[in-house]
């Protein structure tokens, strides 16, 4: 079953944010976690030998096999907020290597509290 | 040693998931892949267009007046039923992308170590203009085919990052695309609040649907649908713009 | 009456304007939350529905006598440490305009993924506001643990979804019987971990020691009060409305909601910087309010929020001014700080005082009150607990409070705060009104039962 293969997305992005050190890598890791998610979503409407969810000529909505378009609808806003996080944490990325020279969280040190 | 733990952590979870998701038993269980049945579900209603009545059927080019106008059943959701998480939507992208802007506050443009070559000039010069106008088709037609305002928004900023690549000296005006987003987020508001004076209800479809199928349909979703694009055109191409942005000179 | 949607609408729509008219922008910041707090005031019981679809089908708000209490709070401490600290606003008035409205939404909002909209908008602003000290290692770690956090509860939300095909939260109430065991209680796991992250629970509150520890008087208010109150609130929601949870399950969270204030005092009596005990404080602070949650005594809980969040957004504002005047927090290097500036100790003292629950003030009656009812229920081991970690925090606090005011070794500290008047207002109109309601406590309880039953019967 192809939803196997989504939830092992999750576990991968999971793995690799509790082992990754290096700041870009945890945003992969991320977005990998997220992909699955979004994937699984998807995967949740999906209706044997069904459509897509738009009316073409012809077609009438009461006798037509759509997919369930409302997962397809919440994946699209889960999509537009991913992309908006991962754009902050690229940001807050930058200024950490402005300011430490570094991607890896090891060599960081904590930060000074006074 | 950590990445062990992490593995078997990973491993307990994985097999938590498995065990409980696809268990059987009492009770409603998870539906197994494509063995979904959408008549238990709220998207029945949104499939067949009768929220709030009894319509039996809608069909394309033919139904008038449809409680939802869009043929494209995934916009009739995103713009329609569910038109209040779109909103939500569109300001998390202009949350962001504020602060991006405001962490990344430099004023000159970044130089790239290799000027941008010919062939890339040449292409984009060409290939910009079909990607612009293609994106504004999307979010035109988004209540008709698939794509819509997000898709729409993104192909305009592809078509910005373009010219940023070719162009060593191009930097778009960031005012004039804060204006545009401020204007269009401003814009899909005022449309709602007008919905709620006009209908009583906040983001009410106050304009008659028309035929399903038809460019001039579906009430507000396209014009709400031309705001979001223009708003996350502009929203991506101000976050390309803060991203390769630099202090200092 | 006011429409609920306006109070989500209208600072949304002034954020967008505000893009527009940079100059304006502080302006429409005053203005939308003073709309904000008067229309919390004049909201009644009501449920409106978005776009004139019917729930389940279409997004509805719910404004009931928990979320109404929930404004008002909520307007109330935004309000005040807005105005306190009004010099630290700067650029982040659109920042801030967003929070106002993504917070007062998910209050009102009755739809579980509408919710998760708004949970995205406030983390996202708070992502931001974290910045304001340019301490970005803290900031990195909300984003990944919030984001985490997201991802877990929508993947809890889907998973029931696909099962019982509802995202209304009532009719998600009446369905959830019907859904088998095993699903329920993978689903409720998920959403459950997602709101630790932004409730604070254990283990995903690794993120709040460097956000909260390194605020200024702006974010520290804005955090520790307006956040914690919306969050802690929404979780009491989900968790006591919308789930009924299995024995088994509770006893899970239970035990989660515990160890986090245990541990959390436990921390927290470790530090040395005030705003460091604040944050471990906040932590502890919101694992009690969860454990009354979760034991289902609403009333109490929202008492125990109110207390919260009065006495902290006076603590984190004046700790964070103190931090920007000196340019530090350390305990050792503000011997006898309140001693010269007494004003500014005055509120901060009587907050303490309410927050760690002594005899006389507010926080002693919501104690006596919650350890009395969940001793009823039968439960003894978690009063005893709650009682060792009032013990503690009584310890630290107190002793903070000596090093402030009275030094015993060492001299008096060098450093002042300049222009400390709006503190010291802040500090002394919120501590009246702790001392009002500590004295007449049937203010907060009977008074807003009567208020709230006028309200619903003016209709």
């Amino acid at each position: 079953m192809i939803q196997y293969l989504f939830i092992g997305l999750i576990l991968i992005g999971m793995y690799g944010l509790l082992t990754q050190k290096n700041l870009i890598k945890i945003i992969v890791a991320l977005n990998v976690l997220e992909v699955g998610v979004n994937l699984f979503i998807i995967s949740t409407g999906y209706v044997k030998d069904g459509i897509a969810p738009i009316l073409f000529s012809g077609a009438k909505t009461n006798v037509g096999n759509f997919v369930d378009p409302l997962p397809q609808a919440l994946v699209l806003t889960a999509i537009v907020i991913g992309v908006g996080v991962t754009a902050l944490a690229l940001t807050v990325v930058r200024k950490l290597y402005e300011k430490y020279g570094t991607l890896e969280l090891d060599e960081m040190g904590s930060e000074k509290n006074d | 040693m950590k990445r062990l733990i992490a593995i078997l952590l990973v491993g307990v979870l994985g097999f938590f998931i498995f065990t409980n998701l696809y268990s059987e038993g009492n009770g409603k269980v998870f539906p197994k892949f494509g063995e979904v049945k959408i008549s238990e579900r709220v998207s029945d209603k949104f499939v067949k267009k009768n929220v709030n009545g009894n319509v039996t059927t809608v069909e394309y080019k033919v139904t008038k007046d449809a409680e939802s106008g869009s043929a494209n059943m995934v916009t009739s959701i995103v713009v329609n039923y569910r038109s209040f998480d779109t909103l939500g939507e569109v300001t998390v992208l202009f949350v962001s992308a504020l602060g991006v802007g405001l962490l990344l506050s430099g004023k000159s443009r970044m130089k790239f170590k290799t000027p941008p070559n010919f062939i890339l000039k040449a292409a984009v010069r060409v290939v910009a203009g079909i990607i612009l106008i293609t994106g504004v088709y999307i979010f035109i037609h988004g209540h008709l085919t698939p794509g819509g305002g997000f898709p729409g928004g993104s192909m305009i900023a592809s078509a910005i990052l373009l010219f940023y690549i070719s162009d060593d000296e191009f930097k778009t005006k960031v005012k004039a695309f804060k204006f545009l987003e401020g204007t269009a987020g401003s814009l899909y508001l005022i449309f709602g609040l007008l919905g709620l004076t006009m209908g009583g209800y906040f983001l009410y479809n106050f304009i008659p649907t028309g035929v399903v199928g038809e460019l001039l349909s579906a009430g507000i979703v396209p014009i709400v649908y031309i705001f979001v694009g223009l708003k996350v055109g502009s929203e991506l191409s101000n976050l390309i713009s803060d991203f390769l942005s630099e202090e200092g000179k | 009456m006011i429409n609920p949607v306006l109070l989500i609408a209208i600072p949304l729509l002034f954020a967008f304007l505000s893009v527009m008219f940079k100059k304006a922008d502080k302006g429409l910041l005053t203005i939308a939350i003073f709309f904000n707090l008067i229309g919390a005031f004049l909201l009644k019981e009501t449920e409106v529905i978005i776009g004139g679809w019917k729930p389940p089908f279409g997004i509805n708000l719910v404004a009931d006598q928990y979320s109404i209490f929930g404004l008002i709070v909520l307007n109330i401490v935004f309000a005040l440490t807005v105005f306190a600290s009004f010099s630290s606003v700067k650029k982040y008035s659109t920042v801030l305009l967003v929070s106002l409205a993504s917070l007062n939404g998910l209050l009102l909002t009755g739809d579980l993924f509408n919710l998760f909209v708004f949970l995205e908008i406030a983390s996202i602003s708070g992502y931001i506001l974290s910045t304001m000290t340019k301490k970005y290692k803290g900031t990195f770690n909300y984003i990944v643990l919030g984001a985490l956090g997201s991802n877990l509860y929508l993947l809890g939300l889907i998973i029931l979804y696909a099962t019982v095909g509802t995202l209304n939260m009532a009719d998600m109430a009446t369905k959830v019987p019907m859904i088998n065991n095993n699903v329920l209680l993978l689903a409720l796991t998920f959403i459950f971990a997602g709101f630790a992250v932004e409730a604070k629970l254990i283990p995903f509150n690794g993120w709040v020691k460097n956000v909260y520890g390194n605020v200024n008087d702006l974010s520290g208010g804005i955090f520790s009060s307006a956040y914690s109150t919306a969050f802690i609130l929404v979780f009491g929601r989900i968790f006591t409305e919308v789930f009924q949870l299995s024995e088994t399950l509770k006893v899970v969270f239970l035990t989660i909601s515990v160890l986090t204030f245990i541990f959390a005092e436990a921390a927290a009596f470790e530090q040395k910087n005030i705003r460091k005990i604040l944050a471990y404080s906040s932590v502890a602070q919101a694992g009690l309010a969860a454990t009354l949650l979760l034991f289902g005594f609403k009333e109490i809980a929202m008492m125990q929020i109110l207390n919260n969040s009065l006495a902290k957004v006076v603590m984190f504002t004046i700790a964070g001014g103190i931090y920007l005047a000196t340019g530090t927090d350390n305990l050792d290097k503000l011997n006898g700080l309140f001693k010269k500036q007494f004003l500014l100790g005055l509120g901060f003292t009587i907050s303490a005082m309410s927050l760690i629950g002594l005899p006389i003030f507010y926080g002693f009656y919501v104690k006596i009150l919650s350890l009395t009812s969940i001793m009823k229920s039968g439960n003894y081991i978690v009063p005893i607990l709650i009682l060792l970690a009032a013990l503690i925090e009584g310890v630290y606090y107190i002793r903070m409070l000596v090093k402030l005011w009275n030094p015993k070794d060492g001299e008096v500290t060098g450093l002042k705060v300049e222009k400390c008047i709006k503190y010291a207002l802040l500090g002394v109109i919120v501590g009246a009104f702790i001392i009002y309601i500590s004295i007449n406590p049937q203010f907060v309880t009977e008074g807003m039962i009567n208020y709230l039953s006028k309200i619903a019967g003016g209709m």
